[in-house]
């Protein structure tokens, strides 16, 4: 592929991205604004807007370079992914929506009536943060590389000066429409170039080249636990996610949060139909492409490799412009659900303490990955999501649906998560291929210790129950009033 | 619409929005007791669903793993275990979400008529 259609690509996705942020600037004037778009977001908006943030580097290129290198074992991942919304839909959206507050930490701070909790939730959700966009500048690393030959830090730093740019300058009500352009460029970016490869295969009767059953590069196939633990990782670690749990206050009320997952739900089985026929169309046609560490970029190669001509050179920049609208995406719903935190517990919670805790957000993980090597993207991105299922997970559920939590126990369990799935991701990356398969997929075993020290600890600690938890309770699960009316919500004056 | 000063969305010691629209769901013993009574019907729901649905993730998990030449039985010339995984069971996701959205809805509406007439 030629250079200048990779650089192409990416400028006008860029531009694309700030135009429609600045179109939203127009209308972006208080910090509600900034923080969750005055909760006015349409339900549709919304689930595309939820999808384009959800729908990362991982999603767009990491599941189709998986599924060519494991075959069948990495279809659990697209499952997982969308099985997670699942999850969130039954447990976590309504109540959430109903709590009331910004941010995981002001949830936690609330049901909990502890600062401590708090603390230990903004960390928490600033490691994980931190964790997901490390993967992010991977993809924009890699797909540079490979579009354009330019040095891979070229991609990473690209993506965050258009990620802090835009947050900066427009905040969360710019970021949905962004956001939402964003779902249906990456739907578009994936789609045509599969159905055109589709066509030139068929047109040119092309024969297989290899059997879809063998792994091209020998992996071995996955146990039985491998595959368990990644499903309790991304069926749990779904409703922590820091980025997406922030989409869900800007829903008018509780049952609109249910319909936009209901939607999100269609849009991601939707999208994840293309990455998979990808991936079963490279292992059948063209095997070769996982050799050389390059399995992740087989979206990007494919559509020259099989259809090539100026048709091909097209449809790379087309997929070249979603990947890059994927890292965008993603690391701007993380970047400003990071600052949402950071500004609020260090800056004192202004819109300029909001805008430079958004720089820092973006400039700490391009330093991690600047000094970290690209694994395989899916690989890593669910180990993210094991780490928040052993951590803000437990802590949201029951939270929601159990008023025998105490600030200790929460304390506890989310410290005991973060260090058994935190300590199995260091091991895993010191030891290399050579971790055993335990280690490597940890949630099996995290997760519920994680819930049973929370418990435990909860009740051994049960004066400490607060006062407050029937109020609490009782606002999480009661529907709002037909007409209630945004004015209800406005802050500051609901809490006096 | 007015104008709102920019301010913090939350200080140190703002404390938990009071409910406003639902008070009297606090203010009786009987009030309570439908709210609790919402809040396990909620949950029964939620778990019943999630159960049904991790059976049937792993019924497939199963039948893919231990039933010998289904995985590569074709159907339509793509192999069984990539239909089922890589498409069948994202109906089977949305359907669950779908029912359980109306089933929430329902008992909503339930825990509403109960809370006027008391």
């Amino acid at each position: 592929m030629s250079p200048a259609v990779g650089i192409a690509a990416f400028v006008l996705v860029s531009v694309a991205t700030a135009v429609v942020g600045f179109y939203g600037l127009r209308i972006s004037r208080t910090t509600g604004d900034f923080y969750v778009a005055s909760r006015t977001v349409r339900p549709w908006w919304n689930a595309s807007a939820i999808g384009g943030e959800y729908l990362s580097a991982a999603s767009f290129l990491g599941v189709a370079g998986l599924i060519l290198l494991s075959g069948t074992d990495a279809l659990w991942f697209p499952v997982g992914y969308t099985a997670g919304y699942l999850m969130l839909l039954l447990f976590v959206a309504a109540p959430l929506r109903r709590s009331g507050a910004y941010t995981i930490p002001d949830f936690t701070e609330a049901r909990l009536e502890s600062r401590a909790v708090r603390r230990v939730t903004s960390l928490v959700v600033v490691a994980v943060g931190w964790l997901y966009i490390v993967p992010q500048l991977h993809g924009a690393a890699l797909t540079l590389r490979i579009t354009t030959g330019l040095p891979s830090w070229l991609g990473s730093l690209a993506v965050v000066s258009v990620v802090c740019l835009t947050v900066v300058a427009g905040g969360m009500r710019s970021i949905t429409f962004v956001q939402a352009f964003q779902y249906w460029l990456k739907l578009t970016a994936l789609a045509v170039p599969v159905v055109f490869v589709l066509l030139s295969l068929a047109g040119n009767n092309t024969p297989p080249v290899a059997d879809a059953a063998l792994n091209p590069t020998s992996l071995p196939t996955a146990g039985a636990y491998q595959n368990i633990s990644l499903m309790v990782a991304l069926l749990f670690g779904t409703l922590g996610l820091p980025h997406v749990l922030v989409r869900f206050y800007t829903n008018p009320d509780g049952s609109s949060a249910r319909r936009t997952t209901l939607i999100v739900l269609g849009l991601l089985s939707v999208f994840y139909l293309f990455p998979t026929v990808s991936g079963l169309v490279g292992r059948v046609f063209a095997p070769e492409l996982a050799d050389g560490g390059r399995a992740d970029a087989l979206v990007l190669l494919l559509p020259g490799r099989l259809v090539g001509g100026p048709a091909g050179e097209l449809l790379s920049a087309l997929v070249v412009a979603g990947a890059f609208a994927a890292f965008l995406s993603t690391t701007s719903g993380l970047v400003v659900s990071l600052a949402g935190v950071i500004s609020q517990d260090v800056l004192g919670g202004s819109v300029a303490g909001f805008r430079l805790a958004a720089v820092l957000a973006a400039v700490v993980p391009f330093g991690f990955s600047l000094a970290s090597d690209s694994l395989a993207l899916a690989g890593s991105v669910g180990l993210v999501f094991a780490f928040t299922a052993s951590t803000i997970c437990p802590a949201l559920l029951l939270g929601i649906w159990w008023r025998g939590l105490t600030d200790a126990g929460a304390i506890a369990g989310m410290a005991t998560g973060a260090l058994l799935c935190g300590g199995a991701m260091v091991t895993g990356t010191v030891m290399g291929s050579t971790t055993p398969g335990w280690l490597a997929q940890p949630a099996a075993w995290t997760v519920p210790a994680a819930f049973g020290v929370m418990v435990l600890v909860s009740r051994a600690t049960k004066r400490r129950v607060p006062a407050s938890v029937t109020r609490i309770m009782t606002r999480l699960h009661v529907p709002e009033r037909k007409l209630a009316t945004e004015r209800t919500f406005v802050p500051g004056t609901s809490g006096r | 619409m007015t104008r709102v000063r920019v301010t913090a969305p939350r200080t140190a010691a703002r404390p938990t929005p009071r409910l406003s629209a639902s008070s009297p769901a606090l203010e009786s013993e009987v009030g309570q007791v439908y709210v609790r009574s919402l809040i396990r019907s909620q949950l029964r729901l939620a778990v019943v669903v999630a159960c049904g649905f991790l059976v049937v993730l792993t019924a497939c998990g199963l039948l893919i793993g231990l039933v010998p030449g289904i995985a590569e039985a074709e159907l339509l010339g793509v192999p069984f275990a990539w239909l089922l995984l890589g498409a069948g069971l994202y109906p089977v996701i949305g359907l669950s979400a779908w029912l359980y959205n109306r089933a929430a809805a329902r008992n909503e509406a339930r825990y509403r008529d109960l809370a006027q007439d008391g």
